[in-house]
């Protein structure tokens, strides 16, 4: 098996390489947690992040209500790449068309192609069977890292995957597999099974786990380390507590009491109780972002990325 | 305002709508109803608080709550529940064996697109015709557009309409319905179906083809039911309560989602906005200028933005729909008694404050 550019330098060398040289080794970073964490804003900031340090980047959305170009200030995608920045694109993705890209690209005869297109078994099957839609987005990452991009984008050097909020992340990353198992033979089999190693590959795919430093979502970043591991065998590279009050300070401890001063110092303690267990059940890198107060578009992305950059720039988690 | 017979909570993924079902529920046990709260997956301790664990998978467990009525949880599982499907619409033990024994059933019936949102209304169905609850929520589970959960019985069945796949899958059987040997299954020359045969090979085709074959005598009864399903959720006494953030981006959601609900003909009853940070004490009186240090600064900013957000969407929504508040509590709500609290804002003031 070939191995991708940049990763020598990252493990084997015995100082741990950072987590943002150990990230833009990757080939596809899947951004996933909860809904309403701020999984868009984590993907952006990693976007500009990778992209200022040399790599080729393709943001990619998987909604129809597109919100990735709110902040990098560009045009809505509609399914085309457009450039967002030097090195930084941007592509959301309707995943039927995925699918039926794919068919097309592996049939090549155009006839065969519009026949399975049109054939009830695969209309159904592209709608409703399970992991489908989601082997194909994975698939697609694949086929751009590989070099197979349209003229827009040829080549990549990382995609990352701003994960869709539904279900959990294991369902996402453990669809190809699914889809192998259940169809065990001819090229489709092979296809899903080729997805499969590549998302399972550690020195290709990495994992990101945004949530909030509150009771739900670090319950289901909890559940979803476990199922990582014990389905999948895989690990991710970092955990992102985003939106935390600040630090209650010594200054308002001496403050003396205010409907206000409470409130922060309540929420403060909820995100202080989480983080402490977020650090007792997981033992990788936890990176700590702030509740920042912009609406959002390129201000609140820039306002992200100095305060995700230092995080960025602690070892990377251990391999293995 | 109480809830009606039969209330769905809906809402993008993260905005709260567990903790407003959960809410809904306790505060009807407090007005004296018998209440029901389906749910998906809530965190654990939410689970503790509702005394609901994995043993209760399908099943609906007792709430011990101080209050004239009574609240009972259960936790929603689409697996579970379609077997219970298969089971009762089998005509005889041959073909329900059929199907539960088939490799494409067990691999797929848990997993399909839509599965989990059919049989979660294919629950509130069972549930609505049981005299115990004359209260009955139901949370939703996530979806990227909160409408995907209506859309969803109709997408399984259409999955399911085995009329069309039946047709196709034909060459896989012989004149008496049995499943043709391996070898060869007719020349299909190039047809499409023959090149999906060697796209994804045999064994899966035949699979799915006995699985649609067992199916067939069910589907009658699987199509009536979600008709049933589909009437009961435009019914009179079926009513959604929509559930909303703050974020300047959700208020374009929740008026896109509110918009879909009625075109459907379905009956909003109300628009909840949860977690708004407060405004108007001295949060509002900060007047250095931002410190990001300073919790209160931030405060002040989430409650301004909070009440813009929440101002917008009354405008939007106009006069006839109410809008209710939910402050962001100071504790997260995963104990009755914090329940309880969100069911006074839910409820109005009106209600007798039972936490004291």
């Amino acid at each position: 098996m070939r191995e991708p550019e940049g990763v020598g330098n990252t493990s084997r060398s015995g100082a741990p390489a950072s987590l943002l040289d150990r990230l833009a080794s990757l080939q596809l970073v899947v951004v996933t947690g909860k809904g309403g964490v701020g999984k868009t804003l984590v993907s952006a900031t990693l976007g500009r992040l990778l992209a200022s340090s040399g790599r080729s980047v393709l943001l990619m959305e998987i909604d129809p209500r597109e919100s990735l170009h709110h902040l990098l200030d560009v045009a809505p995608s509609g399914g085309e790449i457009v450039p967002a920045a030097p090195g930084l694109f941007l592509q959301n993705l309707l995943p039927r068309q995925v699918l039926d890209e794919l068919v097309r690209e592996r049939l090549k005869v155009g006839v065969l192609a519009r026949r399975v297109l049109a054939s009830p078994i695969y209309q159904h099957f592209a709608e409703g069977a399970p992991g489908l839609k989601e082997t194909g987005v994975l698939g697609r990452a694949l086929r751009l890292v590989e070099g197979h991009g349209p003229r827009a984008l040829r080549r990549p050097d990382v995609v990352i995957l701003d994960a869709p909020a539904t279900g959990h992340g294991v369902s996402l990353l453990q669809a190809p597999s699914l889809v192998a198992d259940v169809v065990r033979s001819g090229p489709v089999g092979h296809l899903a099974r080729q997805i499969a190693a590549f998302v399972a590959d550690r020195q290709r795919t990495g994992i990101i786990i945004v949530t909030s430093a509150e009771e739900m979502p670090v319950q289901e970043t909890v559940e979803l380390i476990r199922g990582l591991d014990s389905i999948l065998e895989l690990r991710p590279e970092m955990v992102i507590a985003n939106a935390l009050y600040p630090p209650f300070s010594a200054a308002a401890r001496t403050a003396g009491k205010s409907p206000a001063l409470e409130l922060w110092r309540h929420r403060r303690r909820i995100n202080d109780t989480q983080l402490a267990r977020l650090e007792r059940e997981w033992n990788g890198p936890v990176a700590r972002v702030p509740l920042l107060p912009i609406d959002g578009g390129p201000q609140l992305l820039k306002a992200a990325e100095s305060q995700l950059r230092s995080a960025l720039h602690g070892p990377a988690a251990e391999n293995g | 305002m109480l809830p009606d017979r039969l209330t769905i909570v809906v809402g993008a993924g993260g905005v709260g709508k567990t903790t407003i079902a959960a809410a809904l529920g306790v505060g009807a046990a407090h007005a004296g109803r018998n209440a029901l709260v389906m749910t998906f997956d809530p965190s654990l301790r939410l689970k503790d608080a509702l005394g609901v664990d994995d043993a209760a998978r399908g099943l609906e467990v007792e709430v011990p709550v101080d209050a004239p009525g009574s609240l009972s949880a259960g936790l929603l599982d689409a697996r579970s529940t379609f077997d219970r499907l298969v089971h009762r619409y089998a005509p005889d033990q041959e073909s329900r064996d059929r199907i539960l024994g088939n490799r494409f059933y067990t691999h797929l019936a848990g997993s399909l697109a839509g599965v989990l949102e059919y049989m979660a209304v294919e629950r509130l169905f069972e549930a609505a015709a049981d005299p115990r609850y004359d209260t009955i929520v139901l949370d939703t589970p996530p979806t990227r557009q909160a409408l995907d959960f209506l859309a969803a019985p109709e997408r399984i069945l259409g999955f399911l309409s085995s009329g069309a796949l039946r047709i196709a899958l034909k060459p896989w059987f012989d004149k008496d319905g049995h499943l043709r040997p391996t070898a060869r299954l007719g020349r299909l020359g190039r047809s499409a179906e023959a090149f999906l045969d060697h796209l994804v090979g045999l064994d899966l085709l035949r699979d799915m083809a006995e699985f649609f074959q067992a199916f067939g005598p069910l589907y009658e009864g699987f199509r009536q039911r979600a008709q049933q399903v589909q009437d009961l959720l435009r019914a009179p006494g079926t009513g959604f309560v929509l559930v909303s953030g703050t974020e300047p981006l959700r208020a374009p959601d929740t008026m896109f989602f509110a918009r879909r609900l009625e075109e459907a003909g379905h009956h909003l009853r109300q628009v909840v906005v949860n977690r708004v940070h407060p405004r108007g004490t001295d949060v509002e009186q900060v007047d250095h200028p931002y410190d990001d240090r300073d919790g209160r600064s931030l405060l002040a900013w989430l409650g301004r933005r909070d009440h813009r957000v929440a101002a917008e969407l009354r405008s939007l929504l106009g006069e006839g729909m109410p809008l209710i508040e939910i402050p962001l509590l100071a504790e997260e709500p995963t104990e009755l008694s914090s329940l309880e609290r969100v069911a006074r804002h839910l409820f109005g003031s009106r209600k007798k404050d039972h936490a004291g």
